[in-house]
């Protein structure tokens, strides 16, 4: 009906001859597959960066006192690992590229809707990388702010905080292009009879995002920009010496915050919503919700975001909104869990990796969500502020959340990009150990926190020490872990085109076409004619 | 696909721009006009003469002879100063430290108008919310606008006078009992183990820069400005928000794309 049978099998996109060869072939490539590959090698390349930084913090911290660097070295540190995990590797996130790989597949179109505004991004963003780490090996030394860049401060360190402000703007740029194309190739690239209602929910997960996107990120953008005129030219929008308000530039960021962590979420949650799916080989449970769900929060998000930007802003009661909304947001999530836990139930599930990663990341996103509930709510004379349980916190919701289901989404994909299957035993082992490591690393910091340990600091009280060296303990499993991990999927094995085409029997469109896919992904362009995840009969 | 070239070679100049920008201003090591530039390992000067609660005239650098907590406030302050000294009796009495014994701590008031009484009222008010603690260890001190403009440069503590208020920022600052400075606590409200092991690292007379947590700035901002960056932040949503809903707009009229292009390369 839809797919190609093995007998007319085309060249894959990994084997595919155009006008260009070698290096070439990918970096001037404008097939979304070869643009997604690009994304996901350069996340993952700086994601390792951030892990390594983060094991040189928490090596510091293995006991109290000084141990391989001083505050300066740790405050550098904790600021580039949050920039290089945030900005290179959690934003752009499953979207630039799971969804860039996915997006057309899933709905039936060749390609997206603009295929050199892709790779343009693609450039943008690594040109954004590349500014970034400029500032940070120039200058009078990295940057020490933090990575929000909170201003005045970063009007006045002396480091280089001007290029890498810059480059964070770059990257915004990069992703509201992305936003826009995939969102245009939506709503018009779809193949004949795939309805709005008809498409997989990762795809309207992507879809919310890229609207969140294209509408918060400008003003985080111009906001960035206020700071380097700030820097070059003493405009003083947020210097107090010039007139200018220093708290003005908090409360802007804090409204892009929030809508960000949607960006970081949200197409986490349409890949386990997929994965879960396929492996209770059952259509899902509430799919208009889900798919409702996904808009709600990006409705939710910008409405909250608007009412900030257009009344008299500035008020004490904006906190109160913003934890207000905190609760909304947690509606549509529980929805999510609530139809993934209905999926399930009665479903005959297959125990394959993808699942269990599915599984770890429910089980760590919601501590992560319930932690944030405490710090949203805890009366003032317990002080988690600015505690090690921040830090355990937005480690559980955004390594936990979308980190975890990164690599969820990269096992459920692999054997469709790669045509290749690792071994799923010793993918099972090593999540394992991963999810071990996770909690031995940060579930300590949860009660550090609680016992008052700062964080952003490179030393504390010998009462922290025992917990503070098992979390380091932590990190080591971790790193293991990944290391497993990585080296497992490297070491995957080529199997059969009817091992490989659909090896989990699933039943959106990318599993009904031959892995990996055709330059054109179809040869024909198939007809939609039944409803989405509905069971097939091979 | 010759054009794509052009478009990329963008971001380089950008960069070299922005480099020969940031070059020239590296190395502008003055001092903030309003806030804390932090002094780390620099030691308080003698004879900054100021006057102590009961009216004695002391010398900064002589009164400090154990680790001590040291802040800039002025005692009318309408803004954070009330809270910030509310943070400090706060973290003395949670940190478990004996005020007096281990470390001690220094109240002056950067506001030359002000009196040794309004000083010794203050102190009565934050001794009462420090119990149990020895109050001989907190000194609150004036000074004549010479003295004041001394400690606050050997402070780092830059502060303006506008519209009959000062505009300046919060903080603690640690010294060893040597006299240098060792660690800055910005903000309001403090941790107990971060004042406790800012006191540790003072007596030892290690230094650490700080990284902020939170800014608290007293300041009375000119409002044309700040309603400047905001216009320009509602310029930039309003242009987004025209740009998106004609975009659905188009993309609802328009609909599909027929589906016959084939992709190049
Ligand atoms: C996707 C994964 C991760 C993300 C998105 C992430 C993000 C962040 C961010 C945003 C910060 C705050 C930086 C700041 O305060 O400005 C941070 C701090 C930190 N992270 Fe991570 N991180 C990730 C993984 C890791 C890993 C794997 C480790 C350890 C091996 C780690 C260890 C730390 C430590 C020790 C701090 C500093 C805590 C402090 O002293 O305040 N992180 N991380
Ligand atoms: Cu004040």
């Amino acid at each position: 009906m839809t797919g190609n049978t093995s007998t007319q099998r085309m060249p894959s996109y990994l084997e595919y001859q155009g006008k260009y060869t070698g290096i070439r072939a990918w970096i001037l490539s404008t097939d979304h597959k070869r643009i997604a590959l690009l994304y996901l090698y350069s996340q993952l390349f700086f994601f390792l960066a951030g892990l390594v930084m983060g094991l040189f913090m928490k090596l510091e911290l293995i006991a109290p006192g000084r141990q391989i660097m001083g505050p300066a070295t740790y405050n550098a540190l904790f600021t580039v690992h949050g920039l290089t995990m945030i900005f290179l590797f959690i934003i752009p996130g499953l979207a630039a590229s799971f969804g860039n790989f996915m997006i057309p597949i899933m709905i039936g179109a060749k390609d997206v809707a603009f295929p050199k505004l892709n790779l343009f991004s693609w450039y943008l963003f690594v040109f954004g990388a590349v500014i970034v780490l400029l500032g940070i090996f120039t200058g009078d030394g990295p940057p020490d702010t933090g990575w929000t860049f909170y201003a005045p401060y970063s009007l006045k360190t002396n480091t280089n905080v001007v290029l890498t402000v810059f480059g964070a703007f770059v990257l915004g740029f990069s992703s509201i292009l992305t936003g826009l194309n995939f969102i245009v190739t939506i709503h018009r690239m779809r193949a004949p009879g795939m309805g709005f209602f008809r498409m997989p929910l990762f795809i309207w997960s992507l879809y919310g995002t890229a609207w969140i996107q294209l509408l918060a990120t400008p003003v985080v953008g111009i906001t960035f920009l206020m700071v380097v005129a700030d820097r070059v030219l003493h405009i003083g929008f947020f210097d107090p010496a010039q007139g200018g308000d220093p708290v003005l530039y908090q409360h802007l960021f804090w409204i892009y915050s929030h809508p960000a962590v949607y960006i970081m979420i949200l197409p986490a949650m349409g890949a386990i919503t997929e994965i879960i799916t396929t492996f209770s080989h059952r259509t899902v449970f509430g799919y208009k919700a889900i798919a409702m769900s996904s808009l709600a929060i990006a409705f939710v998000g910008y409405l909250v975001w608007g009412h900030h930007m257009f009344t008299s802003g500035m008020s004490e009661t904006a906190r109160l909104v913003f934890s207000f909304l905190t609760f909304l947001v947690a509606i549509p999530s529980a929805i999510k869990v609530f139809n993934w836990t209905a999926t399930m139930y009665k479903g005959s599930i297959s125990l394959e990796p993808p699942f269990w990663w599915a599984m770890a990341f429910i089980f760590i996103f919601m501590i992560g969500g319930l932690t944030g509930l405490v710090l949203g709510s805890v009366s003032t004379d317990v002080h988690v502020h600015d505690t090690m349980f921040v830090v355990a916190h937005f480690h559980y919701i955004v390594f936990g959340g979308a980190g975890i289901a990164f690599f969820a989404a990269l096992h459920y994909w692999y054997p469709k990009m790669f045509g290749k299957m690792y071994n799923k035993k010793v993918a099972n082992r090593a999540l394992l150990l991963l999810f071990i490591g996770f909690n031995v690393l940060y579930m300590p910091m949860f009660f550090l926190g609680f016992m008052g340990m700062p964080r952003r600091y490179y030393d504390y009280l010998p009462q922290f020490a025992n917990l503070n060296l098992l979390s380091t303990i932590g990190s080591w499993i971790l790193a293991t872990a990944l290391i497993i991990i990585i080296v497992n999927l490297l070491r995957a094995k080529k199997g059969t085109p009817e091992e490989m085409d659909d090896p989990w029997g699933g039943r959106t469109l990318e599993w009904k076409i031959q892995s990996p896919p055709s330059l054109e992904n179809f040869e024909e362009i198939p007809v939609i004619d039944h409803e989405p995840y509905e069971l097939i009969e091979k | 696909m010759k054009k794509p070239i052009s478009w990329f070679t963008l971001p380089f100049v950008l960069i070299v721009l922005l480099f020969s920008t940031t070059n020239s201003m590296a190395g502008n090591a003055k001092d903030l006009e309003v806030g804390i530039t932090e002094h780390l390992d620099q030691y308080i000067p003698s004879g900054i003469m100021l006057t102590d609660h009961n009216g004695k005239l002391v010398d900064l650098k002589q009164i400090i002879t154990k680790p001590t907590v040291l802040c800039f406030v002025y005692y009318r302050c309408p803004g954070i100063c009330s809270p910030l000294m509310n943070g400090l009796a706060e973290v003395m009495t949670s940190s478990g430290l004996a005020l007096g014994k281990e470390y001690q701590a220094i109240t002056i008031s950067f506001d030359s108008r002000e009196s040794t009484d309004l000083a010794a009222k203050k102190r009565n008010t934050y001794l009462k919310k420090i119990k149990g603690q020895d109050g001989a260890g907190w000194t609150f001190l004036t000074g004549d606008s010479v003295n004041i403009a001394k400690a606050t440069q050997a402070l780092g503590f830059g502060f303006k006078f506008v519209n009959n208020e000062f505009m300046h920022e919060g903080s603690l600052i640690m010294i060893s009992p040597e006299g240098k400075i060792t660690r800055y606590l910005k903000g309001i409200s403090y941790q107990p183990f971060e004042f406790k092991l800012a006191v540790y690292e003072a007596a030892k007379g290690k230094s650490s820069p700080t990284m902020i947590k939170v800014l608290q700035f007293c300041y009375s901002y000119d409002r044309k400005s700040e309603r400047y960056s905001l216009d320009i932040t509602r310029l930039t949503a309003t242009i987004t928000l025209i740009f998106a809903l004609s975009l659905l707009t188009y993309l609802l009229l328009r609909g599909r794309r027929k589906n016959s292009n084939s992709v190049n390369q």
